[in-house]
């Protein structure tokens, strides 16, 4: 078997659907897209559409699940183990190990609420780039972009999902969600400490890995899809990152990058309206 | 109340544990340090099949064992310098290069379409043989002085036991055609003989000799 894996060979069953980023932006379904210009909307039981967008956000948390558990495994497998600059230590790779067995957990605890909420696997669509922040091919850059970056991002998206659940009256939701949420908070503090382990005597990497997860956070950041307004779809969850790792400077730094991704995109919707407008 | 004072014999009646063992210190570390070799190797394995495998059920399965692996060459790693080894890498190593062929074999499989052989090759071929080497190990090593091993390898064999037959069945479940029992077959003749040669996961020995006229060795 090779070592790095590419994205567009996951190995998935006839029911599951890949899109593009491009066109994932092209479906109007999509928040943010041509057809919906309005972009995300926060997460509420008063929604018309929560019962679908709460489907959907539940199918995302699944493939994400999926990806997060290929990518913890190819780390396993990617890397000789030592100490060298493009090795693993043996402990974090126990540590990814570890991180395997909770994100199998998470698949089967999002399946079985995908269930619970009347969703088919494969009812919605998948697109690669959590698999992809995974394929770098610095083993540190991997844990900023994955346990730090996205994981992260992991934290907001279950700690908003169990708010959700609580204010739906939904308590097998919201009870699954805090256990996710736990696990979360270890992923991501693995990957401080990793981060902080490994370039301990090397500042330089640790920069780059810096910068790889500033990238991972904006591409994720989707156009103010997770912020720290009122109205923000996903709500930056400080106290959980803080148990995490995050200090309240990279917090802040996330939600300045978080407004710059709504900035963007509401800058780039009003180009759309405007365009509509014009070809009208 | 029984009078606190009167003796009792150090061991309680039912307590038959026994000083003699099969092994050394030296033959417990050597087979310790092979233990956690091929324990990361197959963690490692299973973590990189994950993206692999389409089936889902397979997919989280192999999550799952994974990290049970992973924990049991934590578990050798801790035990090395217990047994006098204060460097681990040192004896974390295969037993043999016929060991790193049969490694090299079982991990070999890659492509989407290929469940039945990677399964085949560690649920039918390389647990069994590490139920057998752990076995051999937890039945000849001195229950009272070795007892740290025996803790791990129980706590292994549970492991081993219960992934074997989740293996098992998830082989049984793939398998629906002629050409795919032949398909798993020869793929368990080709890694068993590659095991055979290298005489099990800790080499010539892992499981003893069952003939009268040689010794068991370690």
């Amino acid at each position: 078997m090779r070592k790095i894996f590419p994205a567009d060979l996951l190995a998935r069953d006839e029911r599951f659907v890949r899109l593009t980023t491009e066109q994932r932006f092209m479906d109007p379904r999509s928040p943010g897209s041509r057809s919906n210009p309005r972009g995300a909307l926060k997460l509420t039981p008063a929604r018309p559409d929560a019962p679908d967008a709460a489907r959907a956000l539940m199918h995302g948390i699944f493939v994400g699940e999926v990806q997060a558990l290929e990518g913890a495994g190819r780390t396993c497998w990617d890397f000789e183990t030592g100490d060298g600059g493009d090795e693993t230590p043996f402990a974090l790779k126990l540590d990814m190990a570890r991180q395997c067995w909770d994100e199998a957990r998470h698949c089967e605890i999002s399946v079985k609420l995908s269930d619970w909420m009347g969703t088919e696997l494969g009812e919605f669509s998948e697109s690669t780039f959590l698999y992809e922040a995974a394929c770098n091919p610095d083993p540190v850059l991997r844990l900023t972009g994955v346990n730090r970056a996205l994981e992260g991002l992991a934290i907001d998206v279950f700690n908003t999902m169990k708010e959700f659940g609580d204010v739906a009256g939904d308590p097998v939701l919201e009870f699954c969600e805090d256990w996710m949420l736990a696990d979360e908070v270890t992923h991501v503090k693995m990957g401080s400490d990793w981060l902080r382990r490994l370039t301990e005597k090397d500042p330089e990497r640790r920069e780059r890995a810096l910068e790889f997860q500033r990238v991972v956070d904006k591409l994720f950041s989707l156009g103010g899809f997770r912020g720290e307004d009122d109205d923000s779809p996903i709500r930056l969850a400080r106290r959980f990152r803080e148990l995490a790792g995050f200090d309240k400077e990279e917090m802040d730094d996330l939600a300045e990058i978080s407004r710059e991704a709504k900035d963007d995109a509401d800058r780039m919707r009003e180009r759309l309206v405007a365009q509509a407008s014009a070809d009208s | 109340m029984a009078d606190p004072k009167k003796a009792r014999a150090p061991f309680a009646p039912w307590d038959r544990r026994e000083l003699p063992g099969a092994f050394t210190v030296e033959d417990s570390a050597r087979r310790v340090g092979n233990y956690k070799w091929i324990e990361m190797k197959l963690f490692e394995v299973l973590g990189g099949w994950v993206a692999t495998v389409p089936e889902l059920d397979v997919k989280m399965r192999l999550g799952t064992h994974c990290y049970h692996h992973a924990w049991h060459s934590e578990l050798w790693h801790k035990r090395l310098p217990e047994l006098r080894e204060m460097n681990p890498e040192r004896l974390t190593m295969p037993a043999n290069d016929e060991l790193v062929a049969f490694v090299d074999a079982m991990t070999e499989p890659e492509a989407p379409e290929l469940t039945i052989e990677k399964l085949v090759g560690v649920y039918r071929v390389l647990i069994p043989h590490k139920i057998a080497a752990y076995t051999f190990h937890l039945n000849n090593t001195s229950t009272i002085t070795d007892a740290p091993t025996i803790r791990s390898l129980k706590f292994a064999l549970q492991d081993e036991f219960e992934d074997w037959r989740d293996g098992e069945m998830l082989i049984q479940s793939l398998i629906d055609a002629d050409e795919e029992i032949d398909r798993a077959a020869a793929h368990q003749a080709k890694l068993e003989k590659l095991m055979l040669a290298a005489g099990g996961i800790a080499g010539p020995g892992s499981i003893g000799s069952a003939y009268a006229d040689q010794e068991v060795h370690a």
